[in-house]
């Protein structure tokens, strides 16, 4: 009987530590990103159980500019939204792209890259006819929750549209057959063919940005009532593109330009 | 207030019905129908593991146990992520064998893993519900000179079943609630669909929509069972449950014990 | 070979993956107290002469038994901070107070865990004779000393195999808190096959680490199971 009290006592103390360790004002001193780590080059974990990434660079960056210590949650991207509200985090960087249907619920800052949709498909696939005539009873694989699953609703309502928790995984589903075509970030499904395509898929073309569909870009998304905060970033992304540091880096990842400006 | 809002279900919003309804009947179909078959498939396979688990065959009975301890001892959602991603990896040796064309779609993994899980579970409740039955009145009935299908139909599965329906009826319902992990490899069942309505709309009500129909579902199995289970046993004198009016008088007599 | 390597090696995910085992069964041990205290709370409760307060517990055992695990845990998940904040802000509190991932998801599991756990502790009440209980007040012990030495050991013994059972269920539930943030067993193997590309290999590894850690605790059970029936043998 004892063991087992000593048990729920310390159970009971670690919830409370837990708990009371994280009191905090909100003067902004620490701040928490939250993201989808499944989505590289931007932000994916490592074997150490880091998140690592391009947006975990430049939100470095942003932090120090702005004298805040930032720290980073993994969340899964259908429950960034809701964990931002439950504040479980302060911002979401998380490559997630201004929208309407958003905006609605989150605040966002100002966009601070663009990156273009695009569709890929297996290799073996020499059809570059995109059309949604062409693609019409063709399974298309996206992430669930995103501009791109809004575009394919949209525009290819004949194709049987499957939607993932995460991007990466009907990136493997393509691989391995089970869906004809992606829809995803042009920069995170190059990478993806790159490193772990094995020649398996190819990118048959980038698709122009709907302002409807897609917005116009990425932005950082905070609760509404944080106004404050939104703010404090906007002015690190102002004074980023200033001095030049987000190109610098943008060098170090990318062959393109995605400030989107 | 928006946390207010997320939560409090005061503010059902009823015009996300009108505009999404057919979403959660159109996943509503999907989840039955991979409940169904894969229940279904799954009693036709826990037979006969339950014989082999039963077989004085001790490799035979210890294969049957391996498998049912792999399948109660590890969670679905990580049996349905090994079938799902693991068959994309081996696909060129699936290909060769002619099962691509099961394992590609998401539909046939899931009712695949569902049925292996839900027959591990299903072959012990077979198998305690055998057991139930004393073996004197198997002896009695051979001595009786009732034939082999005599003994099975009328001494040993009318008792079995009693004791076998309650627990049946829980699996299916365990099966209904971990269907909703479909959603995860693409299949828009229930769940799959209110996770969809709720990217469109951030609307938090939708959840609670989609926990009504689970709970309408699950509770009307609940009580059916309750029904079936007091017809099968009317010949008895004692009721295999304790009915929710007695059990609450024993706590009622506790109570007036200890104040 | 190449397998080898990918989980031992330096840049192995082996480590990864143990941290990982490890906060799944932290996740289960630390809500035990929790939920199965809750469960015994909520059991004496639906014995309540205030009739309000036993369909409350009625229908939140009702609730939470009746929709999926991951429904209820994604429920929790959120509703819980957005509680806690509104609660926080009604009350006009100074500061903020933030749940962690690991904090929430051993409430969400709790809550669960105590719906299906307050059924087992109430067949195990209704299994201890009303004429013990009577016969200890009357020999004078206090109430809370007859709930103590002549009710829970009982109780306890009768209610442990169905515990048992709820643990194993709480065990695998764990996994669930993987679609959420948590980096526990599955998320870390899910993390290793994206990385990799080889989901057969990582979720392989992630079931049998699963499958020791349930056989583990099935003996455990046994034991335990065995020492409460010492003085039935």
């Amino acid at each position: 009987m004892n063991s087992t009290k000593i048990l729920a006592m310390l159970g009971l103390a670690a919830g409370l530590v837990a708990g009371a360790s994280s009191v905090q004002a909100k003067d902004w001193k620490t701040v928490r990103i939250g993201m989808d780590a499944s989505y590289a080059p931007f932000e994916s974990v490592n074997p150490k159980g880091e998140i690592v990434g391009f947006e975990v660079d430049y939100f470095n960056i942003l932090c120090a500019k702005a004298k805040l210590t930032c720290t980073f949650q993994n969340q899964d991207w259908d429950g960034v939204i809701p964990s931002l509200l439950a504040s479980k985090f302060d911002v979401i960087a998380s490559s997630m792209n201004i929208t309407a249907a958003r905006a609605q619920k989150v605040l966002f800052s100002d966009m601070y890259m663009a990156t273009p949709p695009a569709l890929s498909t297996s290799a073996a696939n020499k059809s570059d006819d995109i059309s949604p005539a062409a693609l019409k009873g063709k399974s298309i694989g996206t992430q669930s929750s995103t501009i791109h699953a809004n575009y394919l609703e949209k525009f290819y309502k004949d194709s049987e549209i499957k939607l993932y928790p995460t991007q990466d995984e009907p990136n493997q589903d393509l691989a391995s057959g089970r869906l004809d075509y992606v829809m995803g970030d042009a920069i995170v499904t190059q990478d993806f063919i790159d490193k772990h395509g094995n020649g398996c898929c190819r990118l048959v073309t980038t698709i122009k940005r709907v302002p409807e569909i897609h917005g116009p870009g990425v932005g950082a998304a905070f609760r509404p009532e944080d106004k404050d905060l939104a703010a404090i970033f906007n002015k690190a992304i102002a004074e980023a593109d200033a001095d030049g540091s987000f190109v610098t880096l943008e060098k170090k990842y990318f062959k393109i330009d995605i400030r989107g400006k | 207030m928006a946390a207010l809002q997320a939560w409090f279900p005061l503010l059902f919003n009823f015009s996300l019905l009108d505009e999404y309804g057919w979403r959660l009947v159109s996943g509503l179909i999907i989840t039955v129908k991979v409940v169904g078959i894969s229940c279904a498939l799954g009693f036709l396979l826990a037979y006969p593991i339950c014989l082999a688990r039963m077989s004085s065959n001790r490799i035979l009975s210890n294969v049957a146990m391996g498998y049912v301890t792999f399948f109660r001892g590890t969670p679905l959602l990580c049996q349905l992520y090994l079938v799902y991603y693991g068959a994309g990896q081996i696909r060129p040796e699936l290909t060769s064998m002619g099962l691509w064309l099961f394992f590609r779609e998401a539909y046939f993994c899931c009712i695949f893993a569902f049925a292996l899980n839900t027959a591990a579970y299903q072959s012990e409740i077979m198998r305690g519900a055998l057991a139930s039955v004393p073996k004197g009145q198997i002896e009695a009935a051979k001595a009786l000179g009732l034939s082999q299908y005599a003994i099975a139909r009328h001494v040993v599965w009318p008792q079995a079943m009693l004791v076998a329906v309650r627990p049946f009826g829980n699996e299916l319902i365990t099966v209904i609630k971990a269907s909703a992990l479909t959603a995860i490899v693409t299949l828009l069942d229930l769940m799959g669909q209110t996770r969809f309505v709720f990217a469109r709309t951030f609307d938090f009500s939708i959840y609670l929509y989609c926990a009504i129909i689970y709970l309408v579902m699950t509770e009307t199995i609940r009580r059916v069972l309750g029904a079936i289970e007091r017809r099968l046993s009317r010949h008895m004198v004692v009721n295999a449950e304790v009915p929710m009016k007695t059990r609450g008088l024993v706590l009622a007599r506790f109570r007036r014990a200890t104040s | 070979m190449e397998s080898v390597a990918l989980i031992f090696g330096p840049d192995g995910w082996g480590n990864l993956l143990l941290e990982g085992a490890v906060v799944t069964v932290l996740l289960a041990v630390t809500t035990i107290p929790f939920g199965f205290g809750g469960g015994l709370l909520l059991a004496v409760l639906k014995g309540s002469k205030n009739r309000l307060l036993r369909a409350g517990c009625e229908s939140y055992t009702t609730f939470f038994r009746g929709i999926p695990d991951l429904l209820s845990l994604f429920l929790v998940y959120f509703g819980l901070q957005a509680l806690i904040d509104w609660l926080s802000r009604t009350l006009g509190l100074p500061f903020h107070l933030e749940v962690n991932a690991f904090v929430a998801g051993v409430v969400a599991l709790s809550v669960v865990v105590a719906a299906y756990s307050s059924e087992v502790w109430v067949s195990a009440i209704n299994a201890v004779p009303v004429g013990q209980i009577e016969a200890a007040l009357s020999l004078g012990l206090t109430r809370r000393q007859t709930f103590r030495l002549v009710v829970m050991p009982q109780l306890l013994r009768v209610a442990l195999p169905g515990l048992g059972n709820i643990w194993t269920i709480l065990l695998k539930d764990t996994s669930l808190i993987s679609t959420l943030a948590v980096m526990d067993l599955l998320r870390a193997a899910s993390e290793a096959s994206r990385f990799t590309r080889q989901p057969l290999l990582f979720y392989s590894v992630a079931t049998l680490m699963y499958l020791v850690i349930s056989i583990a605790s099935g003996l455990i059970q046994s034991h335990l199971e065995r020492r409460a029936n010492r003085a039935y043998a």
